[in-house]
């Protein structure tokens, strides 16, 4: 029980630092691009 | 168990929401343009990238009933209680993204979904939209802005009216001059410190209150239907009333509508499923703090479940981290106020003054003024409601009610060429008003009535399912799933639905709507040119780049 518990409640932080990662990660390449293109980021 | 709250010095608040609101101001000047474009200060350059876009999906759909909400559904239904908070929310966002490709490609320059429906029906339907939109994001600003001073009040010296009145002020500094783009930039920097929080302080709450052998010790504590991971009560008084009222929600506010006008076309779908992960993490995953309080004994303060998530943060968090705990609801709350003053200038500017007022020949700075007119309005209407600390929750009702009902005939009108104005209009107004019969139970919920309602509300819930499925289906598979599962609810509803007043109401909306539409459409002759649309709806502005080029 305490094992399932265990993952039962943290695997919403594990997923919510993934989803994270790929936020920021995309960020910074539509960051890049934009300076490439010399346009607004948004 | 009661937990006291931790609470901060009066110089250690302000402190904090300078830093928030400063940085956050700071951060918007970063794309602040001397002379804003119109349809910029709308939707951006309709080719935000999927990062911006993701981002900003995930922190307008989280605001701070989200945790609250999520956490007291723990709290109350035991081991599923959060699941039937945050997964229903987050699988809206991802039912709702063929639609948002349907959108998209029927109008590519719309600012509004009123646009797209005022090009597709006329303005009686474009109305109903706007209106409805008015109205929810009056009431989501109140909310947050309550929400914050409630928050402010519990955490420090400093009172209610202070928090609300620093909180309408901080949002409405660095959303008014230069609208969605400030919105959605500020929006990535608020998730990503939300997302961080959560990521530190769900762990660390768990540990610190002595870990997995306690909770597993706390098991004893449930009821039967609490420890029962597929509760039927879970189910119909949380989860399904949740389920239908998101779709709505999801298909008719605007703050929704404005981000998939705004993102790159090729990237909605990308986003929308990151969205979707991404919410039903950080909102499950806090609602967890409102299972692990009921398996540790916590009691809520003032016996009000708002009270669990401060309680839990002030009982098992250091200082530091009931700081960050606190940006992380600052966090929430701010980004989903700031898309609501975006949704709200870009429909006064759009389907009131563009479509209405100027018909369709509007001056830019005129619009532009009106924008930001809108903003500094709606922040008023919000902060002196939010200081009544009126009870939302029939207008909430109401909300829902209209954009349950709204949902069929939006959805039909942009696939099927028969939907006549009179059709989404009569829809519309005629599921509002059983909805307010059933809800309110102005006749008697039993005997023939009852069952008519019962019935009604089957065909409700066929709708829902039929359109998900066709969502991702096509339309033989929705139509086969919504007849079936229409005749298995009729079955499963009659003689006991009525029991369940708010998950009656919300299908009655559904059903009753989509019956009229349904018979008025097969009444009329019309068929509608679907090319028009992206005719009837364009730009009102040249680009900054095509005018800096001439």
């Amino acid at each position: 029980m305490e094992m399932i518990l265990t993952l039962y409640i943290l695997v919403w932080p594990v997923i919510s630092a993934a989803v994270l990662f790929v936020i920021c990660r995309a960020f910074l390449k539509d960051l890049r691009e934009a300076r490439e293109e010399s346009r607004d980021l948004v | 168990m009661e937990i006291p709250y931790f609470e901060f010095s009066s110089t250690s608040m302000l402190l904090l929401l300078a830093g928030f609101y400063g940085g956050t101001f700071l951060l918007s000047l970063l794309v602040r343009h001397k002379k804003e474009n119109v349809d910029g200060y709308m939707v951006s350059s309709g080719r935000v990238g999927f990062g911006i876009a993701a981002a900003s999906m995930t922190a307008t759909w989280i605001w701070a009933a989200s945790f609250y909400a999520a956490a007291s559904s723990g709290y109350t239904y035991g081991l599923s209680g959060a699941i039937h908070y945050g997964l229903w929310g987050a699988l809206m966002i991802l039912f709702i993204f063929p639609f948002g490709l349907r959108f998209r490609q029927l109008a590519p320059n719309a600012h509004t979904l009123g646009e797209l429906i005022h090009a597709r029906h006329g303005s009686s339907s474009q109305l109903i939209l706007a209106f409805s939109n008015l109205l929810g994001s009056a009431i989501s600003l109140m909310v947050n802005f309550t929400a914050a001073g409630a928050l402010v009040a519990v955490l420090s010296p400093l009172s209610f009216t202070h928090g609300v009145l620093i909180a309408g002020f901080g949002v409405l500094s660095y959303t008014l001059w230069s609208g969605f783009r400030a919105s959605i930039l500020t929006d990535f920097a608020q998730l990503v410190c939300m997302m961080a929080v959560a990521v530190i302080i769900i762990p660390w709450i768990l540990f610190s209150l002595g870990g997995p052998s306690v909770l597993a010790e706390g098991m004893s504590r449930l009821t039967a239907e609490q420890a029962d991971f597929f509760s039927r009560t879970a189910i119909l008084e949380q989860g399904a009333p949740f389920f239908v009222a998101v779709l709505a929600y999801a298909i008719g506010n605007q703050t929704i509508a404005q981000r998939l006008f705004a993102v790159r076309q090729d990237l909605i779908k990308p986003t929308f499923i990151t969205a979707t992960i991404g919410y039903g993490a950080v909102v499950i995953g806090l609602g967890m703090l409102g299972l692990m309080a009921l398996l540790i004994g916590v009691v809520p303060a003032d016996g009000d479940l708002n009270n669990i998530i401060p309680q839990m943060a002030s009982g098992y968090l250091p200082p530091v981290l009931i700081a960050l705990f606190f940006i992380l609801v600052i966090g929430s709350l701010s980004s989903t106020a700031d898309s609501d003053l975006s949704a709200l200038s870009a429909i006064m500017m759009t389907d009131v003054y563009g479509k209405n007022i100027a018909k369709g020949r509007p001056d830019p700075r005129k619009m532009l003024l009106l924008g930001r007119i809108t903003m500094i309005v709606a922040t008023m209407i919000g902060l002196i409601l939010a200081s009544f600390s009126l009870d939302i929750l029939v207008m909430l009702v109401f909300v829902g009610a209209l954009w349950g009902a709204i949902v069929f005939p939006v959805i039909s009108s942009c696939y099927w060429g028969r939907v006549t104005n009179t059709a989404f209009t009569a829809a519309v107004l005629g599921g509002l008003a059983l909805f307010t019969i059933a809800r309110f139970e102005l006749l008697p919920m039993d005997g023939v009535i009852g069952l008519l309602f019962e019935l009604i509300a089957a065909v409700g819930g066929g709708v829902v399912l039929g359109l998900m499925t066709f969502a991702f289906f096509g339309r033989t598979a929705g139509m086969a799933v919504g007849v079936i599962m229409t005749l298995v609810l009729a079955w499963y509803f009659a003689g006991f639905l009525g029991d369940y007043t708010v998950l009656l109401a919300s299908l009655t909306a559904y059903g009753a709507s989509t019956i009229i539409c349904v018979a008025l459409s097969l009444m009329s002759k019309e068929e509608f040119d679907f090319a028009l649309i992206p005719q009837r709806v364009q730009r009102f502005q040249k680009s900054d780049s095509t005018q800096a080029a001439e």
